[in-house]
C-alpha cells in the first residue's frame, strides 16, 4: 500500500474512532442527557462577572442574575476593566440599588478577562464562586439547574450550554448549530470525565477546588481552557448541565470571528505547551484529553492536506484536459471519465462522512429550542457542514504560525 | 453521583478496530472479485491470441484472404481494449491489493504480442493501420496524465471514423523485456508516443484530422 493510502486509512480511521466514542456515549446515556440533580443542600454562590466597555449589555446581565431562582446566589460581583465607556456608572447605579450586586473596578485596565475575574475572586466568601461575560443573559433557572452537580463532592467545576442570541446573518446561524453541537458533545464527554473546558458565559466552581489552581492564568487567551484543565489535573470531576442555558452573542462579521477563532487556538496551544508534562501521564487530562485534543489537530490538519491535495490534482488535471481538448477539437467529457467502481476508501470515506452527518443531525435534534427535528433549516446545517466546518484547519495554520510568532493578544 | 463510564473509550476502540476490520475484509474481498473477472477475461483473450498468433504464421506459408486476417486482428483488438478499460477503471479503484497491477502488465505483454504477431500480416497485406500507442501507466505527473486523457480521446474518435485502424495502447512502463526491445528499435525516448503502421513516430497530436493524415 502506498504511504498516502497508510496515512489516509490512518485519518479515516481515527476520525471513525472519535465518532464511535461520541455515537457509543450518546447510545449508553441517551436517558441521561437531560438529567439534572437536586442539590442536598444549598450552596452559596458568588458570580464574578469581568466587563471592559460592556454599557450597552452589562445592566441586562446584572438583571439576569438578580431574576435567578437560585436562593443560594449571595453575591454579583461585577469587575470593570477601566472601561472607557460607562460601564462603571452602570454598575454602581445596580450596586446602589440591590445590595447584593458589589461594584469593583481594577487599579488599571488588566488587558484581558482573566485579570479582571482574578481581581473579582479576592472578594469572593461563598461555598462556589460562578464566573458569567458581561454579555450573557442566563435563563432564570440555569444556575439551579447546574448546582446539583455539587452533590458530589469530587466535582469541582460545573458549566452550562450557550445559545447564540444573534443569529441574523450566514456566519451567527452557522456558529449557532456550531454552539449546540460543541454544547451537545461536551456532556457527552462529561459522562467519561473529559471536558477539557468551562465556558466563559456561565460557569460554576467549588471553591476549594478553584483555589487549588491559583486563579486564572492571565497570560493565556483562553483562561477558560486553562482553568479546566488545572482541575481536572488536580483529580477534581468536572459536569455540564444541558438544561441550564446561557444566552451569548457572537461575531456578526468574518473579521471579528477571525479574530476571535485565532484567540481560541491559540490559547488552546499555550494551554497544551503548558500542561505538556502531563501527556500521556495518570488521569483523564492526560490519558484522554490531551491525546484527543492533539489528535483533533492532526486530524484537522491532514484533513486540510488530504483535501487540497485531491481538489488541486483533480482542478488541475480538469483543466489541462480540458485545454488539450478544445486544442485537438475532441469532446472534453467522455463515458471514460465516469467510474462506477468506487475505492474502499471511498466507501469509508462516505461512512464517515454519514456518520458524522448523523451525529451532527441528533446533536441538533437533542438542542433544538423550537422547529421540526433539527430546529434549524437544511440550508443553515449545509452551509454549516460543507463551508464552515472547513475553516477550522486554515484557522489552526495560522494560529500556529502566531503562537511560534508569540501572539498574545486579546 | 454520576458514575463515569470510561468503558466506552475501550468499547468504541473495539467496535471501530471490529468495522474497519471488517471494511478491508470486504475491500479485499471486492479487489479479489474484479480481480478474478479480469483474469477470467485475460483467460478468454490469451486463447483468441494464441488463434491470432496462428493465423498470421498461417498468411506466411498460404495464401490467406487478407479481408479475414485484418477483420480478425481488429476484433480482437477491440475486444481486449474493451477488457483493458474495465481492467483500468478497476485498478484506479483498487487500493489494497496488487493483483490489478499485475493483469495490467498480462494485458501490455498480450498487446506487446499482438504487436509482434501483426508485423508480418501487416507487411504482406498492408490493408489496414497498425497503431501503437505507447503512454506511462505509472506517471503521476497531471501534465501527462491530462496529455494521455486527450490523446485516448483523439485516437477513439479516429477509430470510429476509420474502420482499418488495428488501435494497441501499451503502458510502456512495465518493465517488459520484449516491449522494451521493441521500444528501443523505434527509438522512442519519450512517452506518450504513437506509432503508425511500425515506420512513423509521432510525439504529439494536435487533431484527429492531422493524425489520420499519417494513415495509409
Amino acid at each position: 500500500m502506498e504511504f498516502l493510502v497508510i496515512l489516509y486509512f490512518a485519518y479515516t480511521f481515527i476520525a471513525f474512532y472519535f465518532l464511535m466514542i461520541y455515537v457509543m456515549i450518546y447510545f449508553q446515556n441517551r436517558k441521561e442527557i437531560y438529567e439534572t440533580i437536586k442539590p442536598d443542600k444549598i450552596r452559596t454562590l458568588s458570580m464574578v462577572i469581568p466587563c471592559f466597555n460592556e454599557a450597552k449589555s452589562i445592566g441586562k446581565n446584572i438583571e439576569a442574575f438578580l431574576v435567578s431562582d437560585y436562593k443560594g446566589l449571595k453575591k454579583l460581583i461585577v469587575v470593570d476593566d477601566c472601561s472607557t465607556d460607562n460601564s462603571y456608572e452602570i454598575i454602581k447605579q445596580y450596586a446602589k440599588k440591590y445590595p447584593q450586586v458589589i461594584a469593583l473596578r481594577t487599579p488599571k485596565n488588566t488587558g484581558r478577562a482573566a485579570g479582571a475575574k482574578n481581581f473579582g475572586i479576592k472578594y469572593v466568601k461563598t461555598e462556589l464562586i460562578g464566573f458569567s461575560d458581561a454579555d450573557s443573559l442566563p435563563n432564570k433557572n440555569a444556575i439551579s439547574k447546574m448546582v446539583g452537580f455539587f452533590n458530589d463532592p469530587k466535582v469541582g467545576g460545573v458549566t452550562s450550554r450557550v445559545f447564540v442570541n444573534n443569529s441574523t446573518n450566514y456566519l451567527t446561524k452557522a456558529q449557532a448549530i456550531e454552539y449546540k453541537i460543541i454544547a451537545f458533545t461536551r456532556k457527552l464527554l462529561g459522562f467519561i470525565e473529559s471536558i477539557y473546558v468551562t465556558n466563559g458565559p456561565l460557569s460554576i466552581y467549588r471553591k476549594t477546588a478553584f483555589d487549588q489552581t491559583g486563579g486564572f492564568d492571565e497570560k493565556n487567551l483562553t483562561e477558560d481552557i486553562e482553568l479546566t484543565w488545572n482541575i481536572v489535573s488536580k483529580d477534581w470531576k468536572v459536569h455540564m448541565s444541558i438544561p441550564a442555558i446561557v444566552r451569548s452573542y457572537v461575531p456578526k462579521t468574518v473579521k471579528a470571528w477571525f479574530h476571535q477563532r485565532i484567540r481560541w487556538n491559540v490559547g488552546g496551544i499555550q494551554t497544551v505547551a503548558k500542561y505538556r508534562s502531563k501527556f500521556l501521564e495518570t488521569g483523564m487530562l492526560g490519558l484522554f484529553i490531551m491525546p484527543f485534543f492533539i489528535l483533533s489537530w492532526f486530524l484537522g490538519l491532514t484533513g486540510l492536506v488530504f483535501l487540497s491535495y485531491r481538489l488541486g490534482r483533480y482542478f488541475m488535471m480538469k483543466f489541462l484536459v480540458a485545454k488539450y481538448s478544445v486544442a485537438a477539437q475532441v469532446a472534453l467529457v467522455s463515458m471514460n471519465d465516469f467510474s462506477l467502481n468506487p475505492s474502499v476508501l471511498f466507501i469509508f470515506g462516505i461512512a464517515l462522512f454519514s456518520l458524522g452527518m448523523a451525529y451532527t443531525f441528533i446533536a441538533l435534534s437533542y438542542s433544538r429550542e423550537r422547529g421540526f427535528i433539527t430546529g434549524h433549516p437544511l440550508r443553515d446545517i449545509f452551509i454549516y457542514s460543507f463551508f464552515y466546518l472547513l475553516m477550522y484547519p486554515p484557522l489552526l495554520i495560522v494560529s500556529f504560525y502566531k503562537y511560534l510568532r508569540g501572539y498574545n493578544t486579546w | 453521583m454520576l458514575k463515569s463510564k470510561k468503558n466506552v473509550i475501550w468499547e468504541a476502540l473495539v467496535v471501530t478496530v471490529a468495522i474497519f476490520l471488517a471494511g478491508l475484509f470486504f475491500g479485499v474481498l471486492m479487489e479479489q472479485g474484479n480481480s478474478a473477472k479480469i483474469s477470467n477475461l485475460y483467460l478468454q483473450s490469451e486463447i483468441s491470441l494464441a488463434d491470432a498468433m496462428a493465423t498470421s504464421r498461417l498468411t506466411e506459408d498460404f495464401n490467406f484472404n487478407c479481408n479475414e486476417i485484418k477483420q480478425s486482428n481488429i476484433d480482437f483488438a477491440n475486444r481486449i481494449y474493451e477488457e483493458a478499460k474495465l481492467l483500468e477503471k478497476y485498478e484506479e479503484s483498487g487500493e489494497l491489493t496488487s493483483g490489478m497491477s499485475l493483469l495490467h502488465k498480462k494485458y501490455s505483454l498480450l498487446r506487446t504480442l499482438l504487436w509482434t504477431s501483426n508485423q508480418k500480416s501487416l507487411n504482406r497485406c498492408n490493408n489496414y493501420n497498425l497503431v501503437v500507442y505507447l503512454y506511462e501507466s505509472q506517471n503521476e505527473d497531471t501534465a501527462v496524465k491530462a496529455k494521455q486523457n486527450v490523446w485516448s480521446k483523439i485516437l477513439l474518435d479516429m477509430k470510429m471514423e476509420n474502420n482499418d485502424i488495428l488501435l494497441l495502447p501499451i503502458a510502456a512502463d512495465q518493465n517488459l523485456t520484449s516491449l522494451d526491445l521493441l521500444i528501443d528499435e523505434h527509438g522512442i525516448t519519450n512517452f506518450p508516443a504513437l506509432i503508425i503502421n511500425n515506420d512513423k513516430v509521432l510525439y504529439s497530436l494536435e487533431s484527429v484530422e492531422s493524425t489520420q493524415a499519417f494513415l495509409d
